[in-house]
């Protein structure tokens, strides 16, 4: 008889964000919705469009929060089994790409997974605003069919100076310093600092924080960077997520946006209100801004913070409601949940999705 | 489960790419679409891809270098304050040309692009093994690109479950 697939649970978690470090600082600043936008300190942001960005003050290189991060989210497991346990990392590449010949991405990601103790790098995703996502989609993939037991992924993002002037210099940056997802008058993201970890392993093998129950990845085909408005490559997404799940869309209780305050955020509405119908939406990038390669780890800690703890949350900067985007959004305060499973989506350039879905422990 | 994978490979080693319109400054983009181009009329004739074959169809781009011309380019603006022109804001990732060769050939599977820690062939079938193997695609087109130097590389697998087509 075939053995039924193995279920997903994040044992550990940890994230360094403008809203503080540890995983309470994330719940207690997305629960708070007040923005940590502010003037860049970091670099010179002199004859730059934007000057703002969400930046922790006390922030060390990304190796360091990288490996601090592994370090907090590990901190259950012994030291034997950290070192049969393998990396999935996502990241742009080595900080000092582009100055320095020596400076390889590999390199980088051996020496994180040296620093933490763990058996080495599996895998470094270099997708985008979804190579954190995809990592954990694919980890998950490996522990329910039986190839991988436990696997830490970890992706980061510190606002740095070469992505703020790409940014820039596309004008996707907002002019307002503030980020107004699926709002009438939004105007753009903000970058913010993003470094997370999270420890998956089957369910059973330690206590679970919550499962990731389902995942989906897809591509728009439409554009190089602009997402297809009509959504359908998200929608299949978030089918593939339920479907893995077995789960259907009435049962999903809430939703972290990919939004980022940008044109394509009606894009996403639209995917949103096909796949699901009418369900508790919100973006924390509103609060913690937009963490490129560290984004949808970020994004999935918090999810499953705001969802084990009940409280969704808020999608701060809203103005007014956009014809474009209507949604249930959350707005003012947070929102009681009313269901363990939520789901949070991600989009990157060249129309790549994913969306998981977790369920908190109860 | 046990996936057969088979791969219809392509290889384009020598000579400059033609340029890619939107994409500048760098070779990195232009040399992966031209693989891809390459790799994909050998399976699909002119593009696009038929609309159920496309949309089981995932994109794997994996390079240890990256786009290391644009890496410099931008560090070296960023570092005398010059001038960043607004279309390198899309190049400075990978997923911008796999979403090129993903919209011109109609391809809507997932886009992953990876850092291989291997074996840079290897690395990328064992990512389209996973994929078709989780059901979220039934062909890969993986793509294997490298910068360095003046020395410049692509090649272009397709990855079926089953026989070659």
């Amino acid at each position: 008889m075939t053995e039924p697939p193995l279920r997903t649970g994040i044992t550990g978690l940890a994230a360094v964000s403008a809203l503080g470090r540890g995983a309470q600082a994330q719940l207690a600043g997305v629960l708070a919705g007040a923005a940590a936008f502010g003037p860049v300190r970091r670099f010179d942001v002199g004859g730059r469009r934007t000057t703002s960005a969400a930046t922790l003050p006390d922030a060390g290189t990304l190796a360091d929060e990288l490996a601090g991060v592994i370090e907090d989210a590990c901190t259950g497991l012994r030291a034997a089994e950290r070192a049969e346990t393998p990396l999935l990392l996502g990241i742009h590449g080595h900080p000092d790409a582009g100055r320095s010949p020596t400076a390889t991405t590999a390199g980088f990601a051996q020496d994180v997974a040296a620093r933490t103790g763990l058996a080495g790098v599996a895998k470094v995703y270099t997708c985008a605003c979804v190579s954190g996502s995809t990592a954990v989609a694919d980890a998950a993939a490996l522990i329910r069919a039986g190839r991988s037991g436990r696997v830490v992924v970890a992706a980061g993002y510190l606002v740095e100076p070469d992505q703020f002037a790409l940014f820039d210099a596309g004008r996707a940056l907002a002019r307002d310093g503030a980020v107004r997802p699926f709002s009438t008058g939004r105007s753009g993201l903000l970058l913010g600092d993003a470094v997370s970890a999270v420890v998956l392993e089957p369910v059973g093998e330690h206590g679970a924080i919550a499962e990731v129950a389902g995942w989906g990845r897809s591509g728009d085909a439409h554009h190089v960077v602009r997402p297809d408005p009509s959504g359908q490559g998200m929608a299949r997404a978030v089918h593939a997520a339920l479907r893995r799940a077995r789960t259907g869309p009435d049962e999903v209780g809430y939703v972290n946006a990919n939004a980022g305050g940008a044109d394509g955020d009606a894009a996403e509405a639209v995917a949103l209100r096909a796949a699901l119908g009418p369900t508790p939406v919100s973006s924390t990038k509103s609060v913690h801004g937009h963490g490129l390669e560290g984004s949808g780890l970020l994004e999935l800690v918090v999810t499953v913070l705001a969802v084990q703890a009940g409280k969704l949350p808020v999608n701060a900067g809203h103005l007014g409601a956009d014809p474009a985007c209507e949604l249930d959004l959350i707005l003012d305060a947070p929102r009681q949940a009313t269901s363990p499973y939520a789901l949070t989506v991600n989009a990157a350039f060249g129309g790549a999705n994913t969306a998981l879905l977790v369920k908190a422990a109860t | 489960m046990n996936t057969d994978t088979n791969t219809d490979l392509t290889t384009l080693t020598e000579g400059t790419p033609p340029p890619l319109p939107g994409f500048v400054v760098s070779s990195f983009s232009p040399l992966v679409a031209a693989a891809a181009d390459r790799c994909l009329r050998a399976r699909h004739g002119d593009p696009p891809a038929a609309d159920d074959v496309g949309e089981r169809t995932a994109i794997v781009l994996v390079s240890a270098s990256g786009d290391a011309t644009m890496a410099e380019h931008v560090a070296h603006a960023v570092d005398t304050a010059a001038r960043i022109g607004p279309l390198l804001f899309f190049q400075a990732v990978p997923n911008s040309v796999a979403g090129h060769v993903a919209a011109r050939w109609g391809l809507r599977g997932p886009v992953v692009c990876l850092c291989p820690m291997g074996e840079p062939e290897a690395d990328g079938l064992a990512q389209a093994q996973l994929l078709i193997e989780d059901g979220d695609a039934d062909e890969v087109l993986v793509v294997l690109v490298e910068q360095a130097g003046a020395a410049q590389s692509a090649r272009a697998l397709l990855v079926t479950e089953g026989d070659v087509r």
